[in-house]
């Protein structure tokens, strides 16, 4: 009795299973015989605006030479973007709106932590593939998800190593979070707490602020109470900025130092010269970096399409992180040939291996790893340029020179 | 306990013969498997129950809770959707009922959730393909409804579809409609079934094992019994003894009811080795008594009289080797004793000990040598046919011996009776004197005498002469050994022999006689000398109770005997006027060595040997006295039927030349007064 239970019940789950790869096979939305289409939603306004635009506009900039140049195996590709101002419910609309009535091949450069987890319900139900998310949350990590294709590093790589640096390299062992209060700033207030953990050490003070608002003054109270000699930010470039300011206002310069997300070219441009000494962590290499071009064709190429298609803007971390992007998509689409589905398209992404992008950090994926690249690039702002940090003891004796550290 | 059939069950005569059948092979089951098939069978029974209980119960009851659980999410949504669908807010209305369907453990359960306004356009939904659009108007919900919950089928897949009306004040500004996936349920329900038969299974086989071991270990004491029972009736008592000792903790087991039946078989085998050991020991002493006993020991058919097996003894004694002896009629070696036993046995009085006794029954060992032998019988088995063991004492010696007693007591009579004789002999001598004296005075006178005298004096001479030879020969008839073999006798005759040698001599000791003798009696067979010896006992012991008497001088002096006949029996009665017997020796008198006369005038034996020679003929004496006025010996004997008389002639036995045996050998108790 209870065999035959057990064999009709997995005969129903088999059943269920091929009916859906049946539905599949049948029809792969969003291909045509010309035309791929893609969607993407992300943050065009509102206060991370810069961060969707530039995304989309590096992403678009690889797209349209592609476009240009005959499109992949015969067909055009076609991004489809909305806005959803960095906004999780408009987000998550938006996806339905691009998977249901869009009916997209796959889903490409979002932007953002609560937002993009909002959707990966969504992702997993429509098993529909998601390329390149500007963001490191840990969340779209673990546990693996098939569908998820990750390409930069992830926050806790960043608060890592930064947190290495900042104790081992600089000897400081007083340190504060500043974060945002939602998935993005848990995440990596997560990886901090973790980092120092290894050195058995916790934040001395943590102070958050709520996404869209500028409310740093309870948080900045706390951390300059509690004489953090550095400060990890995980927030967007309006309220950070406005954290430093307010700090070096109060005549409190401790390190600042920023994750990747919070978009290094517009920070810099609204600290102006309050932006001097804070360091950075980006997870690509900076776009126009002196010296370093023959090592970084990858960036030069960037910038020469930015240029090109988007001549309103100058080439930035976040175009280039949304060039690289297109670059994965456009790869793994180009190896998939004429028949594209989209388990063939992960199957394809999942066989890139030590593939060079030009940035110097090789890309690799694997059917167990979904994220392109692991290296981390430290970069300070000094005279309102951004500098590849190689020489933390430089920074170790400035600061003491300095004395911009209190006590 | 073993019927699967409730008894309300036969309806007709064919399924009752069917049930009959089952009922008899269950019964013919072990005991073990009895258990167990119940069990199973109530095991199963139960599972479908419970597998039936469950699915209705779960069904039911998960359905209805997940229904209210689907409920309780859609009004949850109407509350905070109502403000999004004012503010046309879609993003958050799809957020809102992506949230309401991913939220933790709803997501397998949740098949969609959408929001519809009052035209029935989808503001909200949960579908990543296409929405459905036969879903639009597959469940409306009233006005005046509260919910609306209804079974349909969205993709093939079917659903229960929950729809809550969202209201702004009293009117309807669009539905929540929740999609609980019936799969899911299904699923839910399935998996719980499951797990329920697998604890029913688990319970059940752990049920069936320990009923296994409990019928096990209830029918393994039974069937060892069982075993060492084959191994008892093998006989092989020992080797239970043996193996007994390896399980005595079955004794140990105090309450138990197979432990109360291994203590009763216990003692059963204990009690039936006792009573075997017991048995054998009676066997063996019998076997030696049947082997090395003195006397010839048969055991005969009961039917048939065939010797069925006989003891060395009897081969022994009779001559024969045991594989002659076998088969053969017993009445070859005892001709008379298959009609004493037939006749033994028809008389309802006697019981098994007595009916086989036969005294000094004529017995023929080989060369046909006679002997004479007690035959004593009990009847028996005998390898399962009825048998009679029958023992042959040779008695020839003892008769020899007993004849030699009564013919001592005889001349010791004869001796008495002498002066008596010598008197009655006298007479007739002396007138033979006379008559030779008067023949003589007659020659010497010559011729003076008339014929007629002379004649008259020859014939008196003659019969004088006559008379003294009839006393002589009395006497010696009175001395002569008798014969094995009994005649007929008229009772009479021995009465009259006996007054022929005593009258004289009574006369002279001035007793009188009065001889009262019947008429027309019939003979009763018997010894005419033996007879005369027992009057004549009886006879001296009344002139000697008269001569007691007239010591102390007083009464009269008279013996009358009287002989008559009553029915088939002959009676004598001897009578005297003695001083008769005392009443405290009456139960003495006629034990041997008793006597009341002076030392040296008797044996004691007279009376004795009377009583010996009356039963020999199946007659009875009888005693009355009155102390002082005399005694009456009273002797009665059966009459000879001359059947009877013909059957003796016609078996024909021989007589031991010389030997006049006379047999005594009747117990002192049964001596008593009549």
């Amino acid at each position: 009795m209870l065999a035959l239970l057990m064999s009709v019940l997995s005969r129903l789950a088999a059943c269920d299973s091929k009916d859906s790869n049946i539905l599949l096979e049948a029809e792969v939305p969003g291909i045509t015989d010309t035309e791929i289409r893609i969607g993407s939603s992300l943050a065009l306004s509102g206060h991370a605006g810069y961060l969707g635009t530039q995304t989309l506009h590096g992403a678009k900039a690889f797209l349209e030479s592609i476009n240009k140049a005959g499109g992949i195996h015969g067909r055009t590709i076609r991004l489809i973007s909305y806005d959803d101002g960095y906004d999780p419910p408009r987000c998550l609309a938006n996806t339905q709106r691009l998977i249901v009535e869009d009916r997209v091949f796959s889903l490409f450069c979002y932007v953002g932590t609560p937002t993009t987890v909002k959707i990966i319900p969504l992702i997993e139900e429509a098993r529909i593939p998601l390329v390149g998310v500007f963001t490191g949350a840990n969340a779209l990590r673990e546990p693996f998800n098939r569908y998820i294709i990750n390409i930069r590093a992830s926050y806790y790589q960043e608060t890592d190593a930064m947190v290495q640096h900042l104790v081992a390299d600089l000897g400081l062992s007083r340190i504060a979070v500043f974060y945002q209060y939602d998935a993005y700033g848990f995440d990596g207030l997560k990886g901090a707490e973790l980092a120092l953990k290894k050195y058995g050490r916790a934040p001395v003070a943590t102070g958050s602020y709520i996404r869209g608002t500028m409310d740093i003054e309870e948080g900045l109270a706390k951390i300059i109470q509690s004489g953090a000699e550095a400060v990890v930010m995980i927030g967007t470039y309006e309220p950070c900025a406005e954290f430093i300011r307010s700090a070096r206002a109060r005549g409190y310069n401790p390190i600042f130092y920023n994750i990747s997300f919070v978009g290094a070219n517009e920070i810099a441009k609204r600290l102006g010269k309050d932006a001097e000494g804070v360091i950075l962590t980006q997870v690509v290499p900076p776009p126009e970096a002196a010296g370093y071009q023959t090592h970084l064709w990858g960036t030069v190429e960037y910038s020469n399409l930015h240029r090109l298609y988007f001549p309103e803007d100058e080439p930035n971390f976040v175009g280039l992180e949304g060039y690289i992007n297109a670059k994965v998509l456009v790869e793994g689409l180009n190896r998939c040939g004429r028949e594209l589905t989209r388990e063939r398209f992960i199957d394809a992404i999942e066989s890139i291996q030590e593939h060079s992008l030009g940035i110097a950090n090789t890309l690799t994926f694997s059917s167990t790893d979904h994220q392109g690249l692991e290296d981390v690039y430290f970069i300070r702002i000094e005279n309102g340029k951004f500098v590849l940090i190689t020489d933390w003891l430089k920074i170790k004796r400035e600061i003491q020179t300095t004395g911009t550290v209190p006590h | 306990m073993n019927t699967f059939h409730s008894p309300g069950s036969m309806v007709d005569g064919q399924a009752a013969m069917r049930k009959e059948i089952l009922i008899q092979k269950l019964q013919g089951l072990k005991f073990r498997d009895k258990i167990l098939f119940s069990t199973l069978a109530v095991m199963f029974l139960l599972s479908v129950g419970i597998a039936l209980a469950t699915r209705w119960l779960l069904v039911n009851n998960l359905t209805s809770e997940l229904e209210i659980r689907g409920l309780a999410i859609a009004q949850s949504l109407a509350d905070p959707s109502r403000t999004y669908i004012l503010t046309k807010d879609n993003p958050n209305l799809v957020s809102l009922v992506f949230d309401a369907a991913q939220l933790g453990e709803r997501k397998p359960l949740i098949a969609y959730i959408f929001i519809a306004d009052t035209q029935q356009s989808i503001l909200a939904h949960t579908f990543t393909t296409p929405f459905p659009n036969d879903l639009r108007q597959a469940n409306p919900v009233g006005p005046e409804q509260n919910n609306s919950i209804k079974l349909i089928r969205v993709h093939d897949n079917p659903a229960y579809d929950i729809a809550v009306p969202i209201r702004e004040g009293i009117y309807q500004i669009g539905t929540i409609h929740v999609g609980l996936s019936k799969k899911h349920i299904d699923h839910l329900i399935a998996k719980l079934r499951i797990t329920f038969l697998g604890i029913i299974s688990v319970i059940g086989i752990l049920f069936v094992v320990i009923i296994h071991w409990l019928s096990r270990y209830i029918s393994r004491p039974i069937s060892q019994l069982t075993l060492v029972a084959d191994e008892i009736s093998r006989g092989n008592l020992d080797a239970y003894m043996d193996s007994h000792k390896e399980f005595p903790s079955v004794n140990k087991r105090a309450g138990n009811e197979v432990a109360q039946l291994t203590d009763s078989f216990n003692n059963m085998v204990t009690s039936i080795k006792l009573y075997r050991t017991r048995l054998q020991e009676s066997e063996e002493k019998y076997r030696s008594l049947f082997h090395s006993g003195p006397d010839p020991i048969f055991v005969l058919d009961r039917n048939t009289f065939e010797i069925l097996d006989a003891n060395p003894s009897a081969e022994k004694t009779y001559g024969y080797t045991k594989s002659e002896l076998l088969g053969t009629p017993f009445r070859e070696l005892v001709p008379e004793y298959e009609e004493a036993y037939l006749r033994g046995s028809e008389d309802k009085s006697l019981d098994d000990l007595s009916l086989g006794i036969s005294h000094r029954a004529g017995s023929r060992k080989k060369g046909n040598l006679l002997f004479y032998v007690n035959v004593h019988a009990c009847p028996t088995l005998y390898k399962e046919r009825e048998a009679i063991i029958v023992a042959t004492n040779d008695i020839t010696e003892i008769m020899e011996k007993d004849a030699q007693l009564i013919q001592a007591s005889k001349m010791t009579a004869l001796g008495e009776m002498s002066a008596g004789v010598a008197h009655e002999l006298n007479q007739p001598l002396n007138a033979i004197k006379m008559g030779s004296e008067f023949l003589n005075m007659v020659i010497s006178r010559s011729g003076s005498v008339p014929q007629e005298h002379l004649q008259q004096v020859v014939n008196e001479i003659s019969s004088q002469v006559d008379r003294a030879s009839e006393i002589i020969n009395t006497l010696r008839e009175f001395g002569r050994k008798a014969n094995l073999i009994e005649e007929r006798v008229n009772v009479n005759k021995p009465i009259r022999g006996v007054f022929t040698l005593l009258s004289q001599q009574l006369s002279l000791q001035n007793i009188e006689v009065k001889l009262e003798l019947g008429d027309a009696l019939d003979d009763i067979l018997a010894h005419n000398n033996r007879l005369q010896q027992v009057i004549f006992n009886l006879v001296t012991n009344a002139r000697d109770a008269i001569h007691q008497k007239r010591k102390e001088g007083q009464g009269d002096r008279l013996i009358s005997i009287r002989s008559f006949q009553e029915g088939d029996r002959v009676l004598i009665t001897v009578s005297d006027t003695g001083m008769g017997i005392p009443e405290s020796l009456k139960n003495k008198i006629f034990e041997p060595f008793f006597t009341t006369k002076e030392a040296g005038q008797g044996m004691g034996l007279g009376l004795s040997i009377t009583y010996g020679i009356v039963k020999d003929y199946g007659g009875k004496i009888d005693v009355q006295s009155q102390e002082g006025a005399g005694t009456t010996f009273k002797l009665s004997f059966p009459v000879c039927s001359s059947t009877r008389e013909e059957k003796k002639n016609k078996n024909g036995i021989d007589l031991l030349p010389g030997n006049e045996t006379k047999s005594k050998d009747t117990t002192m108790k049964e001596i008593g007064p009549a």
